[in-house]
């Protein structure tokens, strides 16, 4: 490789690590911009100009947005404050809960209690240390939460209006005659993403309400919060479902007057959400889009956790349909050229 | 199209970039009979690139992956035979060609060289079946033009697919 292209990939690599910060706000950007094209691709159709198109929706996005929060708002807020008034309590009590565990099981294991030794509150200092106590902390905080909350709709707009041109200008660069299949590559992968992304969110948006109505209905404190919980968690295969119907379980085991009948018709409560998600709305929402083999989806949530956590198994399924598509294609086109070369072409009257 | 589809105060709003496609592939046979509608919808799928002198879009026995439609310049059709590349047919702006690679995954029977300087609009075949999905009208419809251009040749020249038999002088569109 010449010594100035070598600078040029390296400096290029240098930015990437400088700019590393901005790796979540472009895939959130991104993700954001799947969910919005279909209504970009339709103001397409109607030829009118893509600026004009994606102001257009970030407004209605926008006027939908402060219309929940004038709705859910205020609600959303009284749960968040008294579950936060209410989280070290039950984070004690927790502990306690897990002492008098420990306590009884080392009667009979008594490896226990070097494990876990007494008094240790486990949880109240683990959920003491996922929030900042320092002002100054505290300021970094939000102030990322609104960096978020600006960069993502930010680079969300010039996706949406400049992705043409983008698609325009690599073409040009490409050889012609690796347009065809390049491309066509692409088009297929940005297909699987685009509808995997925008059944996700229809997916925990659905499940969110469902879970949020249904937690209302059963009499479970903070519907909303954990529906919304309900919602986001769905994004991670597996887990998320379990995490979610944990938390509300939690939350009934810790509310006075709910008893073990709460704790009962919180678990039919998630099956019933769980079944529903798997037979009607994955099937309506996902589709076909993911292919996966059970064991291939699991896998691929076990190694996205451990390489970038909780956003890891989120990315994880649509890495892998990506991966396994491309290699699909790779196959076929192999297929396709060993045809051309095992037998002559037939006789063809159109190319 | 577009002032026929936008009211006259939104006139301002218009894309004339993307508003000259639709008549343009209206004039096609191959989407002959499409409504103006699914025709913009189409239109908002093809992909445009520019081609020099001499650029091959694709060689006789690549993998088909998309349907090429010629917007400017001229494109050749060449097949390679033992006394050399024979000239098919040369297609000019509104030309549509490798129609078949929409219907199946055959390895592309000729070859297609950029004559002149040109811009090509290419639909590929995942967009197609994606936009046919929800439309099934686009398919019959294409489907059926695609019917008839094969009618056309194949009674123009009695050669079947895969049928061993003596070439044709010349096939092409009409």
């Amino acid at each position: 490789m010449k010594p100035g292209r070598l600078l040029a990939w390296g400096g290029l690599l240098a930015v990437v690590w400088l700019a590393r910060g901005l790796i979540l706000p472009a895939l959130l950007a991104a993700a954001l911009a799947y969910v919005l094209g279909p209504a970009v691709a339709w103001a397409d159709s109607m030829a009118i100009r893509r600026s004009v198109a994606v102001g257009v929706l970030y407004a209605a996005t926008i006027a939908v947005l402060i219309v929940a929060g004038f709705l859910l708002g205020p609600s959303m807020f009284t749960e968040a404050a008294a579950l936060m008034d209410r989280l070290p309590t039950l984070a004690r009590q927790i502990d306690v809960g897990l002492d008098a565990l420990v306590r009884e099981l080392a009667e009979s294991i008594p490896g226990v209690r070097r494990l876990l030794p007494e008094g240790g509150y486990w949880v109240e200092r683990f959920v003491l240390s996922r929030f900042p106590s320092e002002p100054g902390a505290v300021f970094e905080h939000m102030g990322h939460i609104f960096l978020l909350a600006i960069l993502v709709p930010f680079f969300a707009f010039f996706l949406l209006r400049d992705m043409h041109r983008f698609i325009a200008v690599a073409m040009d660069r490409l050889p012609p005659q690796h347009v065809e299949t390049s491309v066509a590559v692409w088009r297929e992968l940005n297909g699987v993403v685009g509808r995997y992304i925008r059944g996700l969110v229809l997916d925990g948006l659905v499940v969110g309400v469902l879970a949020a109505v249904g937690l209302w209905a059963v009499g479970v404190p903070y519907p909303l919060l954990l529906g919304g919980f309900a919602g986001l968690a769905n994004a991670v295969p597996f887990v998320g479902p379990l995490l979610s119907a944990a938390a509300a379980g939690l939350v009934v085991v810790l509310t006075p007057g709910l008893g073990l009948a709460g704790v009962g018709r919180v678990i039919l409560l998630f099956l019933a959400i769980k079944v529903l998600d798997d037979t009607i709305i994955q099937p309506f929402t996902i589709g076909r889009s993911v292919h996966l083999h059970p064991a291939l989806l699991l896998g691929s949530v076990v190694v996205g956790n451990h390489a970038l956590g909780v956003l890891g198994m989120v990315v994880a399924v649509p890495v892998a349909t990506v991966l396994q598509e491309t290699a699909r294609l790779l196959l076929e086109h192999r297929r396709v050229l060993a045809r051309r070369d095992s037998r002559p072409p037939p006789e063809r009257l159109l190319v | 199209m577009l002032e026929q589809r936008l009211p006259r105060w939104l006139t301002w709003a218009g894309d004339p970039e993307r508003a000259r496609r639709a008549p343009f592939l209206a004039r096609s046979p191959l989407f002959a009979g499409l409504p103006r509608r699914l025709l913009a919808r189409l239109a908002t799928r093809f992909f445009e690139k520019a081609y020099r002198p001499g650029d091959i879009v694709f060689y006789e026995g690549d993998p088909g992956r998309a349907l090429f439609v010629v917007i400017e310049g001229a494109v050749e059709i060449t097949q390679a035979r033992p006394e050399g590349e024979y000239v098919l047919v040369t297609l000019g702006p509104g030309d549509a060609f490798g129609e078949l690679a929409l219907i199946d995954d055959y390895p592309r029977s000729a070859t297609a060289r950029v004559a002149t300087l040109g811009r090509l609009l290419i639909l590929y075949k995942s967009d197609f079946d994606a936009l046919m999905e929800g439309n099934p009208r686009i398919a019959v419809v294409v489907m059926r033009n695609l019917s008839r251009l094969l009618a056309i040749y194949a009674r123009r020249n009695p050669v079947l697919v895969g049928e061993p038999g003596p070439r044709p002088e010349k096939i092409g569109p009409p």
